[in-house]
């Protein structure tokens, strides 16, 4: 089991007035080669969540297991475990420092102490890989444009060769095409053999993408299972702020006004499918 | 780790202290610290000691956040106390060994100078821990206005200060996001030599400087959006005005300077 999260509860400053409970008995189970969604309003706690997958945060022995390591361990060697899970900030973009993309890019490898070959190879592929033009190797980060800075960004993580991947809001604040292609480049990752864990709070997005979907609420788990699974709770995603994809709204609309609409379809494919089966009556 | 930090951050409350204008406590500090300076024996530390813990106690503030807030100067406390110990001469010798000598003298000297450091930094803390920075800065501007006859720039000062006070929390918070984002990527920032730490503050810095170089420009936009053209004639919401509870605090001060000027005559130690 590539992570694992027993009952992880996580406070700020306790203590203090400023106490805060982010995360509440949270638990959960990712598998090899899944492609896992994490949904939840501002503040719910997912980002406290995913800096717990490689040990940012650090919580009681126990609590979080990557790939069979416990991460609460005192001893527990986190360079190591930063070579397995790579993690990509929300507006990674921020996080760029060095004078070329190449050199950038080439942080992560470095850190993990490879050669110098090896680390060239590795930026040249996380470049190919993250779709930029093999030119912009030598530019300074701080000349592109924002939709490219944060593909840098990623390539500075995919270069470390991660087998788990996670993405907080790989999509925020880019424009339509931006936000199509960035989620292209998320799934073109995830073909390559790659686990990935994407956080979002677009259940288009996450609903077309993903295997199975984990809903946080105010800290605690408030869902997880299949997106159909998820999405039948509409009525409950809509009190904690969130949302069901507008195909399954049709979807539902149609079921109330009396079609035959399947429970639980909320891709756009097999809403079309439903409406034109009801439109030819059945056949 | 930089969630530790605690010199200057507001507690909020609703006691006594909190309610007081930031003027008085503003003047109150500085009292303080004189009075700090006037006392010349640990009688006098003693009272004044008392007055700040009672003053403490009665904010509902816990005493561990005062006691962190020490924890910078530290170094400084144990700095000044050692140097003090070695190389204060006079008096009575209690150790020699070799070419160390400790007297009586200089270990007087000594905790006398540490625990003057002590009261001052506790007591300046005080008002920081009790006013938020937006009251701090209001109360300076007012205090700092008569000054302006001079071409004093009390407002800009005032605004400069608040700016950089708003904007602690928010490059606090981008550094320990950046940090963790670089940790992710293998960075080390805990481990090393001295060398290889500061060289790995690199990756930190850069992103922290050019995120703070954009808020500026983005602020210095919106306060043009605003109209804003400096502190000539400009209103304010909140009104500065002294109160009963202002007055009783002025009378402490005095009270307690007058106590310590008697114990420096009278005291027994």
């Amino acid at each position: 089991m590539p992570v694992e999260i027993k009952k992880l509860t996580h406070v700020y400053m306790p203590g203090t007035p400023f106490e805060a409970r982010a995360l509440n008995e949270v638990s959960l189970n990712i598998r090899d080669g899944e492609f896992i969604g994490i949904i939840g309003h501002t503040g719910s706690g997912k980002s406290t969540l995913i800096s717990h997958f490689n040990g940012l945060e650090r919580s009681q022995p126990g609590v979080v297991f990557v790939n069979g390591v416990d991460l609460g361990e005192k001893d527990t060697d986190m360079i190591a475990v930063r070579r397995v899970v790579g993690l990509v900030f929300q507006y990674p973009e921020y996080q760029l420092f060095e004078e070329t993309v190449a050199k950038d890019i080439a942080f992560g490898p470095r850190n993990l102490g490879l050669d110098e070959a090896e680390i060239e190879r590795r930026v040249a592929r996380a470049i190919e890989l993250v779709g930029l033009d093999a030119s912009a190797a030598e530019k300074s980060p701080f000349e592109l444009s924002g939709g490219q800075k944060r593909r840098v960004a990623i390539a500075g993580v995919l270069a470390m060769q991660p087998s788990i991947l996670v993405l907080d809001e790989p999509a925020a604040g880019l424009d339509p095409a931006g936000r199509r292609d960035m989620l292209e480049l998320v799934k073109s990752i995830h073909a390559s053999g790659v686990t990935v864990v994407m956080v979002s709070h677009s259940m288009d997005d996450v609903g077309r993408l993903c295997d199975r979907l984990y809903v946080l609420n105010k800290g605690e788990i408030a869902f997880s299972g299949t997106p159909a699974e998820v999405f039948v709770h509409d009525q409950r995603l809509h009190e904690i702020g969130l949302d069901v994809p507008e195909c399954a709204k049709l979807a539902r609309k149609l079921r109330e006004a009396g079609y035959d609409m399947p429970e639980g379809i909320y891709r756009m494919e097999d809403v079309r499918d439903a409406i034109l089966r009801n439109l030819n009556g059945g056949k | 780790m930089l969630k530790n930090i605690t010199l200057g951050q507001y507690f909020p409350g609703d006691s006594l202290i909190h309610r007081l204008d930031p003027r008085t406590k503003l003047l109150a500090t500085i009292a303080l610290i004189a009075i700090v300076f006037v006392s010349k024996g640990f009688c006098g530390f003693l009272l004044i000691a008392a007055f700040i813990l009672a003053c403490a106690a009665s904010t509902g503030i816990h005493l561990k956040f005062l006691i962190k807030g020490l924890k910078p100067i530290f170094f400084i406390i144990v700095f000044t106390f050692v140097l003090n110990l070695f190389f204060q001469t006079g008096g009575e010798e209690l150790v020699h060994i070799w070419i160390i000598r400790i007297t009586d003298e200089g270990l007087r000297m000594a905790s006398f100078m540490a625990v003057r450091l002590i009261l001052l930094v506790v007591s300046s803390q005080l008002l920081t821990l009790t006013t938020s920075p937006i009251s701090l800065t209001d109360g300076l501007e007012t205090l700092f206005r008569p000054l302006q006859v001079i071409h004093f720039p009390a407002h800009e000062i005032a605004m400069m200060m608040s700016i950089a006070l708003r904007f602690i929390p928010t490059l606090m918070d981008e550094a320990d996001k950046i940090m963790k984002a670089q940790k992710a990527r293998g960075a080390n920032f805990e481990t090393g030599s001295v060398v290889a730490r500061a060289k790995a503050m690199v990756p930190l810095l850069v992103p922290l400087f050019v995120g703070a170089f954009r808020r500026a420009e983005e602020l210095a936009l919106a306060m043009d959006a605003r109209c804003y053209r400096g502190g000539a004639g400009r209103t304010r919401m909140k009104q500065l005005k002294y109160q009963t509870i202002d007055l009783l605090a002025a009378l402490a001060i005095a009270a307690l300077l007058a106590a310590v000027i008697l114990l420096n005559r009278f005291g027994p130690f």
